[in-house]
């Protein structure tokens, strides 16, 4: 009985809130988007006034760290994405949005990793350009992670007794972590492999 | 139109839940008013503070001075000089003019004016405020630090922002405190955007929208935007302080490897071109409006102002290049951007006309509302035409940091938009407060700003036309801009004299607020949606969502009877 009432009022969430948390949430995310656009318009202009990157006899760190954190994040939208099909439909898909949150967690995990690794190899925080980007980046990068995994958990709150408004908040919470991840694919292939 | 229901919810009863942590769009907006005007009290004193010493260099400050400044005899020392015109800047630009034309106007008016109960993120609302109180704290809480606020100028070029040019933790408290402001603007832009799309009320397309909504609409879509441009920059700024990256220092000021100082004046710009913009658009839909609504007759050419309102914000993005000509810029660039700034004045050009047009042959009643809009098209006009200097590359070079930039500047930004602001302050104040501000102080008090503000910023431009710099603590070392004194003494003596001007604004603001006449419903004759509705506005705004079956500017049709006006809920009358 309560499953069933519970799947209405996702079935039922209204279109007309729909619509507005779109539009919102569109606009928050070019709000992001122009945060992100400028770091790597930054980024380009030193990428490409430097000599040689990365300058000053530095050395690039092992793309191994990355490339797993790229490889989390992708599986962690794979899975909502999946998770967001099962809402749509009227289920309550905790285990898939529990999958998620697993993989958002271990994305920071892997973040964690790495700047250890970036120091364990000598370059710190205050060794120029080149680890300003790496650190300076990531860091912008993790803060929105936290913020949107802090959402993420809510959410996974709020799957227990879903209302009207749930089917909304799983649709704009999406948009930010689809967001995100879109982000770090971008900043994996220019500041980690370019 | 209308996505959802709008409920009319219970009138909050508790002093927390009705004055301060209010979801009431015309609470909030009344927040932000007193918000922006005690920070403007706070910016014009400091104004006063850097003009005394440009007149009077080594001479104490009256009464206040030896208060503030015992340890130098009352004078203003030069580092204190520094913070003083950094966060004059600041306050007046982000704490000030944000408030008070778009915090409050943006929203008071957006839905009384579209026919909404009220925003469609309240809680986002409150919370923007919230976060612009915090943040004025941050800024407040700067100067109290061992080495004084920032003072690195309002544009806070690294390296005088890095800790090469600032140490000390003030510059990093105003680099979180713009932070922080930033995302309480961006709150209340994505509120506004979303407001005005989907709350309008059934039969408003968007060019009936009153062009006060247009202009505040242009600028929330220009704050979300560009302003985390600011706040990627901010951050990186932050950062460089506090972690010691190296993201603007270069040469022996990075260790290894080489940041860009000229990075931050690029991003700075992105964001800071469209800013001006983003100050200067809800003063012109605000003066559009009153132009129409004081002339008795429909504002010429409304759809033509709202797209020209938009072209320009479209061209705003393009031009930030020309605050940097000086910085070794290929000319091949420098041409291409004093191009693309030359464009904006065809636009301009147009919604000028159309002021012109609206005022020509109207029945012009010169209340005070209409008299500061006036204002504005005199101000903003000569604030304009002298952008051109500016423009062009070849005068720009010899007027760059002089105080002809401080003069155009302030014509375009802060005389425009300040007079922008009184107009919409004595025209809404009924609607606010229910009672009507004095006509014959409001007048005074016109008049008085008028003629200082034309004197300060009239004799800026010609004392940096003759050559002195901008940020300089006493220029009169140079024996070249000695005879420049009695200049700069007639500026600061029009200084005091609109600084003096403003307590008649306060005493009438405050003593009208519980003494002025009862207002009717309509004082003013218009037939915008927020006069169809009660004054002051019942928490709800509208009983019933009202349908709109014609534009906002209806006036002086020879067929109405009765009156000269219709409200925009009524069956358009054929001319």
């Amino acid at each position: 009985m309560a499953l069933a009432e519970a799947r209405n009022n996702i079935v039922q969430g209204k279109e007309g809130d729909k619509i507005i948390s779109s539009i919102a949430m569109i606009v928050a995310l070019v709000s992001f988007g122009m945060l992100f656009l400028t770091l790597m318009m930054s980024f380009a202009l030193y990428r490409f006034t430097a000599p040689i990157w990365p300058p000053a006899g530095m050395e690039r760190p092992s793309l191994i760290i990355p490339l797993i954190s790229t490889f989390l994040i992708i599986l962690s939208s794979l899975t909502y994405i999946s998770f967001e099909k099962k809402t749509a439909k009227g289920m309550i898909d905790k285990q898939g949005l529990g999958m998620t949150l697993v993989l958002g967690t271990a994305f920071m995990v892997s973040q964690f990793v790495f700047w250890s690794h970036l120091k364990s190899h000598g370059i710190y925080v205050s060794s120029g350009i080149f680890a300003s980007v790496m650190y300076g980046f990531t860091w912008i990068h993790a803060a929105h992670i936290v913020v949107a995994l802090t959402l993420l958990a809510w959410l996974y709150n709020k799957l227990s007794s879903p209302d009207k408004m749930t089917a909304v908040l799983v649709s704009s919470i999406g948009k930010f972590w689809h967001f995100l991840g879109i982000v770090w694919l971008i900043m994996f292939v220019t500041i980690f492999v370019l | 139109m209308a996505f959802f229901e709008q409920e009319i919810h219970d009138a909050p009863t508790t002093f927390l839940s009705k004055y301060v942590f209010s979801f009431d769009h015309k609470v909030i907006a009344k927040q932000f008013l007193w918000y922006g005007i005690a920070f403007l009290g706070i910016g014009g004193m400091m104004a006063l503070l850097i003009r005394w010493t440009l007149a009077f260099p080594g001479e104490a400050f009256p009464i206040l001075g030896p208060l503030l400044f015992p340890g130098n005899n009352g004078v203003v020392p030069a580092d204190t000089y520094a913070m003083l015109f950094t966060l004059h800047g600041t306050i007046m630009i982000f704490y000030a003019i944000t408030p008070i034309l778009i915090g409050a106007f943006g929203n008071f008016c957006i839905p009384l004016m579209i026919g909404a109960r009220d925003m469609v993120f309240p809680t986002l609302n409150m919370l923007s405020f919230w976060l612009a109180v915090l943040s004025a704290l941050l800024l407040l809480a700067s100067l109290f630090t061992p080495l004084g606020g920032a003072a690195g100028g309002w544009t806070s070029y690294p390296t005088l922002s890095t800790l090469i040019g600032s140490p000390g933790i003030g510059q990093t408290l105003w680099c979180l405190a713009l932070f922080v402001l930033g995302v309480s603007s961006t709150m209340g832009a994505v509120n506004y955007i979303a407001t005005i799309i989907t709350l309008r009320a059934p039969g408003m397309g968007y060019f009936d929208m009153p062009l006060t909504v247009w202009g505040l609409w242009l600028t929330a879509i220009l704050n979300a935007i560009f302003l985390p441009v600011l706040g990627a920059g901010l951050l990186l700024l932050t950062f460089d302080r506090v972690f010691g990256t190296t993201f603007f220092l270069a040469g022996a000021a990075a260790t290894s490897g080489s940041g860009d100082p000229v990075l931050f004046q690029h991003v700075f710009w992105i964001f800071g071109h469209p800013e001006v913009y983003i100050l200067i658009l809800p003063a012109w839909g605000i003066v559009s409006d009153l132009l129409s609504f004081f002339s008795r007759k429909p504002a010429f050419g409304a759809k033509a102002t709202a797209l020209a309102m938009t072209s320009v914000t479209i061209l705003s993005t393009l031009v930030y290049g020309h605050h940097m000509y000086s910085t070794q810029m290929s000319p091949l660039l420098t041409q291409s951007f004093m191009m693309l700034t030359m464009t904006i004045s065809i636009p301009s050009a147009v919604f000028f006309a159309n002021w012109l047009g609206t005022l020509w042959k109207g029945s012009l009643r010169f209340q005070t509302p209409m008299l500061f809009s006036l204002g504005v098209v005199f101000v903003f006009g000569l604030g304009g035409l002298t952008g051109l200097y500016l423009a062009t590359v070849s005068t720009d070079l010899y007027l760059h940091d002089t105080y002809f930039v401080v003069g155009h500047f302030h014509y375009t930004m802060a005389a425009s938009v300040l007079l922008g602001g009184f107009a919409g302050t004595y025209f809404w104040f009924p609607k606010m407060y229910g009672r009507m501000m004095n006509e014959r102080l409001g007048k005074i008090h016109f008049w008085i700003s008028m003629v200082g503000l034309n004197g300060i910023f009239m004799g800026m431009m010609v004392i940096g036309y003759a050559g002195m710099h901008r940020r300089i603590y006493n220029p009169f070392v140079y024996e070249f801009l000695q005879n420049l004194i009695p200049l700069n003494k007639f500026i600061t003596f029009s200084a005091l004299t609109m600084g003096l001007g403003q307590l008649f604004f306060v005493y009438n603001f405050i003593h009208s607020m519980y003494k002025g006449p009862i207002a009717t419903q309509n004082p003013w004759e218009v037939g915008t949606l927020d006069w169809t509705i009660p004054s002051p506005a019942p928490h709800y705004n509208f009983k019933e969502i009202p349908v709109v079956r014609c534009g906002p500017h209806e006036l002086g049709n020879p067929n109405l009877v009765g009156k000269d006006f219709q409200y925009q809920t009524e069956e358009l009358v054929k001319a």
